[in-house]
């Protein structure tokens, strides 16, 4: 249920992005700057996610990648969406092994983990969240769920594209984006019904 | 005091059921929430020089179209068609390379059926003949090669299959002899290895016809097998010779006639 809720909004411009992709491999430039421009920023999310502020020099490097190689891809709109997000994802890969980044720092999961219980509602979340906030939130999570969860929301790629961008099983990947965003709730205290549930429980004994 | 611990463990339990119920229903709707609310906060996060990656990212795709680099080849991993679609046409190259590998062997073995069997040439025109020439080769070989008055068609079905062949193999041998290609194939290999010696063929030879005519009763418990065998052949030959006969009348010579006659009677 919550699948198709996503990916649904990312389709709303998957007709123009596939015509737009035909027109570009014909040879179309400005075709191609409105692919680029659909694209860009469910990638630069996506990338943000795995290698925070180097995201816009990594995605500058995935689309050098992206434009020569334009006359490979074939599919759709979708298939696009996907195909880009899986050079993306080498970039940031090759990126990461450049810098031998350390994990992230378990300190900024707790300050995440710590932060949770100011929003009462996930309407007043809705307002209040920002861009920053969201992620660290996203980037709080473990790297398998993170990149399941930006890939199903930000990139909008569904369940086996997100599977085939991760080179996994579509069920380990659906498993992976249900946690996180599970877990993201909890962080946002939209889940506030089990923490009661939770207190109650705890009063009693 | 037992019953009032149990007692408010129940009431707890049951307050928390329907909590967690609740919890778990919303849960499941709060993936959405949440979706709505990351993408909302992470989709929009572009920065100023957005326009300056366009323009590189343009410049980039203007120098690929124009160095031909557009052209390359899909490799599987830029195949993004929906499931569907892959696997036809992945599955229509499977048909095809089958059908093709199915074409090269059977045409192989149709070829090899030619080559073991043959009793006749080696000319490059009878492949068709071949395939029933070498199911119908021995009950139409024995009559024509076989022209003394002891051996009607009758004994000779009878006859030791392997006698028979050799008789006919020394029949054609002495028609076929000095004409270069046709001692090359399999039959005549053996023949000249039986014989033990390519001059040694025609001593090999009569022996063979002189002890092949001497013992035709030998074969006479093996006459209902026998039969069955020239029967079955019989009917082979006769969908062959259709085949088979406007060649021989185009091409009159010495070899073939006497399979034509064979095969008519």
């Amino acid at each position: 249920m919550g699948q198709g809720g996503e990916p649904r909004r990312a389709h709303a411009y998957d007709g123009e992005l596939g015509a737009a992709v035909a027109r570009a491999q014909d040879g179309d430039e400005a075709a191609f700057a409105v692919a680029y421009r659909i694209v860009q920023p469910g990638l630069l999310g996506y990338l943000r996610g795995i290698v925070g502020d180097d995201a816009e020099d990594v995605a500058s490097d995935a689309w050098l990648e992206i434009a020569r190689d334009l006359g490979r891809f074939k599919g759709d709109g979708a298939g696009f969406r996907g195909w880009t997000a899986t050079i993306a994802r080498h970039r940031a890969l090759d990126h990461l092994r450049r810098l031998r980044v350390r994990p992230r720092s378990a300190a900024l999961e707790q300050d995440v983990l710590d932060l949770p219980g100011a929003y009462s509602t996930h309407d007043q979340a809705l307002e209040t969240l920002s861009t920053e906030r969201a992620m660290e939130l996203v980037r709080g999570l473990p790297r398998d769920q993170a990149e399941a969860v930006l890939l199903r929301v930000v990139v909008g790629l569904d369940g086996p594209a997100a599977a085939r961008v991760l080179g996994k099983r579509p069920g380990a990947v659906r498993t992976a984006a249900h946690r996180g965003l599970k877990r993201l709730a909890r962080q946002l205290g939209v889940e506030g019904v089990t923490d009661d549930g939770r207190r109650t429980l705890g009063d009693s004994k | 005091m037992g019953e009032r611990m149990s007692g408010g463990g129940d009431r707890g339990r049951r307050r928390a059921h329907p909590g967690a119920s609740v919890s778990g229903s919303h849960g499941a709707g709060d993936d959405t929430a949440v979706e709505e609310l990351l993408a909302a906060a992470l989709r929009t996060g572009t920065t100023a020089d957005a326009d300056e990656g366009e323009r590189r990212a343009v410049a980039a795709f203007l120098a690929a179209r124009d160095s031909g680099a557009h052209h390359a080849r899909t490799r599987r991993r830029d195949d993004w068609r929906p499931r569907g679609q892959r696997h036809a046409s992945r599955s229509l190259k499977a048909t095809l390379s089958v059908l093709v590998a199915s074409l090269t062997l059977g045409g192989v073995a149709v070829a090899a059926i030619g080559s073991a069997g043959s009793s006749t040439d080696a000319r490059d025109d009878t492949g068709r003949q071949r395939q029933s020439a070498s199911a119908s080769q021995k009950p139409e070989a024995a009559p024509s090669v076989t022209p003394s008055p002891s051996a009607s068609s009758s004994t000779d079905r009878d006859r030791p299959v392997n006698a028979q062949d050799t008789e006919a193999h020394c029949r054609a041998y002495q028609q076929v002899k000095g004409r270069g290609k046709a001692l090359d194939a399999t039959a005549w290999e053996r023949l000249v290895t039986a014989a033990g010696g390519e001059e040694n063929v025609t001593a090999f030879c009569a022996a063979q016809t002189a002890s092949a005519s001497a013992s035709p009763s030998s074969g006479t418990p093996s006459s209902g097998s026998g039969q069955d065998k020239g029967d079955k052949a019989g009917e082979d030959s006769g969908n062959g010779s259709g085949q088979q006969k406007p060649e021989a009348e185009k091409t009159p010579e010495a070899e073939k006639t006497p399979e034509a006659k064979g095969k008519n009677q």
